[in-house]
């Protein structure tokens, strides 16, 4: 059981990863409002209200109610966010949502948040293969964006990190690499699609920063305990993975839990690297570079996928403590005891 | 005399100071024309989110950015304003910015209704600026191309026009989010009100003057948030030809589509596949024309299969017509010429919205509204 019990405002909590992330917030002793859409049927979280968590009918795309929603609230634990649509949706779901938040929590003089950002946020380009991939590594421009993911994930922590200087408030700011668990077990930095029958991959040396998605949620609780303990106005960050583990060890491992074993396709980086160098070079000077091309042909998007980096959870041991509660083997078996995860859909 | 008058009178070769409100989705390519035309400095944008205005600002070059309109009107003084907001909005936006004595150009609707586009209008007059309302799909490739086929006696004339719409407005999206109704389902035709500007406009200019007008509002898929999904409507106008102004939500695919029908021919346009084709008769004679005609048409989809391809990768959307409104629009301030969409045209658009909407709720055999426009 934690030292400080804290009133904690979970948004986003009803998705893949918030679902695990409530539990650990529960498991751990604090007390759970959970944001839901004004639309949601209450009763699909009946479990969760028999045990005290209350329910906050608000759309953080809009102001309206939010202040009340936070009342007597400690900490937020800022999950939600767009993952999906164009760069238009993507403001609205994150970058917009995390305004009305950050003013939200002034109206209502909350000064703590766990925000979770993303690996996304990182310039792989302009790193050098086989370095570390650090927190103090180069960001990606917002401008021009290198995808909406990325952007709306780098703004959102710059309001965040924005808010946290002007009002004093201390923020952890959560950027986890590749989380996977039930029905989840996919990431676009294996390859470039799968199937029951065939993967097409992409590299097999490069290592993955892989964090459960169990583990990745109690690191969260952990971040809204540390908030009590930082000094005002300070933003501490963090990368959050279990491990890294090479592209084909988590292939094989995950193909190994399937029912049948699908063929594999693999493209070596260098040759994909230099594919995508000459589409890029052909929109350049062919295209005016206007064409829209997929994302393993634009360079910038194909290295923030496959580029061979080393990855460190340094940070996250010595400032939130973390440890992961399961090793990649006991994950995958947690994984792939959901009926859901065998359909090689992942 | 107005900042705009000053700059567009005495000073014709000079850039017009231009200011953008709003940033969200459509914005884009009023943006991209602004910061691109030799016409024009793009001086600020403004949206309520502070991101996504300095967004904007940064993918455009804007000189700044303004969460407040009223701030950025009084400190930029711009000569033209976009005004790119959802529709409940206009009204006040362009009020205060015919006020502050700039041009302005909207997105369509810019009023729900004629009358309310008229007390805008005499504003206007009265500060000696333009107001003009964006009509882009008038200005696209294939709607020019059945204003040439027209112009040119190719299908003789125009007798039936119909303009069709299918956009899966209730299968996901802003219109269909329950948790955050869009502002435009409280918009006399609802959320339809967002897109039949469209098909008015394009069916007045080969229909103008409609003078019986029948319309079925219907809300097929149910609910609350919907007042209507689906409309099927047209006219009669006074030489006798009729159009037909329809859209769905439950068929499929997804189509934006015009089809002239005339005494010599009809031809069909599809704006969404950008494609033109007509069927009239050929050299060969009554006899050979059929044939014809469909070698014909195979050649245009082949054609269009490769072309349509090529826009898909090169981002070129079906708002193409909006850049060549722009550079007529701007062309029309900087020599005084007639705006590519005049008083008249809005007028004729929201009267004949106006008279579809109070044919709501009518019972079927009630459904017509006659007298002159």
């Amino acid at each position: 059981m934690s030292q400080h019990l804290l009133n904690l405002l979970v948004t986003g909590g009803t998705g893949f990863l918030g679902k695990p992330t409530v539990e650990a917030a529960l498991a751990r002793g604090h007390r759970v409002r959970l944001v839901v859409r004004p639309g949601a049927d209450a009763a699909q979280y009946a479990s969760w209200t028999e045990r005290g968590v209350t329910l906050a009918r608000v759309d953080l795309r809009t102001r309206a109610g939010l202040t009340e929603a936070l009342a007597g609230i400690d900490c937020v634990l800022h999950l939600a966010a767009s993952k999906a649509g164009d760069m238009y949706a993507q403001y609205g779901g994150t970058v917009i949502s995390t305004e009305n938040l950050l003013w939200a929590m002034e109206q209502a003089g909350v000064a703590r948040i766990v925000n979770i950002s993303s690996f996304a946020v990182y310039d792989y380009a302009g790193m050098r293969s086989g370095s570390t991939l650090t927190e103090r590594s180069p960001l990606a421009a917002t401008i021009p964006p290198r995808d909406e993911y990325s952007h709306t994930k780098l703004v959102q922590e710059q309001l965040v990190q924005a808010a946290t200087t002007q009002r004093g408030m201390r923020s952890v700011n959560i950027r986890p690499g590749v989380i996977y668990g039930a029905d989840n077990w996919w990431t676009a930095r294996l390859g470039a699609s799968h199937s029951a029958k065939r993967w097409v991959r992409i590299g097999w040396r490069a290592m993955l920063p892989v964090t459960y998605v169990g583990n990745c949620a109690e690191a969260i609780v952990l971040g809204a305990e540390r908030t009590t303990t930082l000094a005002a106005g300070t933003m501490l960050t963090v990368n959050l993975l279990d491990e890294e583990v090479r592209q084909g060890v988590y292939a094989r491992e995950v193909q190994r839990r399937l029912p049948s074993k699908p063929k594999n396709t693999v493209i070596p980086w260098t040759v994909m690297r230099l594919v995508a160098w000459g589409a890029m070079t052909f929109n350049k000077v062919a295209l005016g570079g206007r064409a829209k091309l997929p994302a393993v042909l634009v360079p910038a998007r194909l290295h923030a996928r496959f580029k061979p980096l080393r990855y460190s959870n340094a940070a996250a041991r010595k400032e939130l403590g973390y440890s992961p509660r399961l090793s990649l083997a006991e994950a995958l078996d947690a994984t792939f005891a959901a009926p859901a995860s065998r359909k090689h859909t992942g | 005399m107005t900042n705009a008058q000053a700059n567009t009178t005495t000073a014709r070769a000079s850039r017009l100071r231009v200011c953008v409100i709003g940033t969200g989705k459509v914005s884009d390519e009023h943006l991209r024309f602004v910061s691109a035309s030799p016409r024009t400095t793009l001086e600020a944008v403004c949206d309520l989110s502070p991101s996504l205005a300095s967004y904007a600002r940064d993918m455009w070059k804007a000189r700044a950015s303004y969460t407040d309109y009223r701030e950025m009107l009084g400190a930029v003084k711009p000569d033209v304003v976009h005004v790119v907001t959802p529709p409940h909005t206009h009204a006040m936006l362009v009020r205060d910015c015919l006020m502050a004595g700039a041009h302005v150009l909207c997105e369509k609707p810019i009023t729900p209704t004629l009358a309310e586009y008229e007390t805008l209008h005499a504003l206007a007059a009265e500060r000696g600026v333009r107001l003009m309302e964006n009509h882009n799909y008038r200005f696209n490739g294939p709607t020019l191309e059945l204003e040439r086929l027209v112009g040119a006696g190719e299908i003789g004339d125009v007798t039936e026009v119909e303009v069709r719409m299918v956009l899966p407005i209730r299968g996901g999206g802003r219109y269909a989010d329950v948790n955050l109704p869009h502002p435009s389902h409280r918009m006399p035709a609802g959320v339809l009100h967002e897109f039949i500007s469209h098909l008015g406009y394009l069916a007045l200019r080969f229909a103008p003057g409609p003078v019986d007008c029948w319309a079925r509002w219907a809300n097929l898929g149910g609910g609350t948030l919907f007042r209507f999904d689906d409309l099927d409507s047209g006219y009669r106008t006074a030489s006798g030809a009729c159009a037909r102004i329809r859209f769905a939500c439950n068929q499929a695919p997804d189509c934006f589509t015009l089809t002239l029908r005339g005494t010599k021919g009809m031809a069909h346009a599809d704006l969404f596949q950008p494609h033109v084709l007509v069927n009239k008769q050929r050299k060969g004679g009554a006899q050979l024309s059929p044939l014809v005609n469909q070698w014909v048409a195979g050649k245009v989809l082949r054609r269009a299969s490769v072309q349509n391809f090529r826009n898909k990768v090169m981002q070129r959307t079906p708002y193409e017509g909006l850049g060549t409104m722009l550079g007529l629009v701007y062309d029309a301030l900087a020599t005084g010429g007639p705006a590519p969409v005049s008083s008249e045209d809005t007028r004729a658009v929201l009267g004949l919205i106006d008279r579809l909407v109070a044919l709501q709720g009518a019972a079927p055999s009630a459904t017509r509204a006659g007298g002159a426009a």
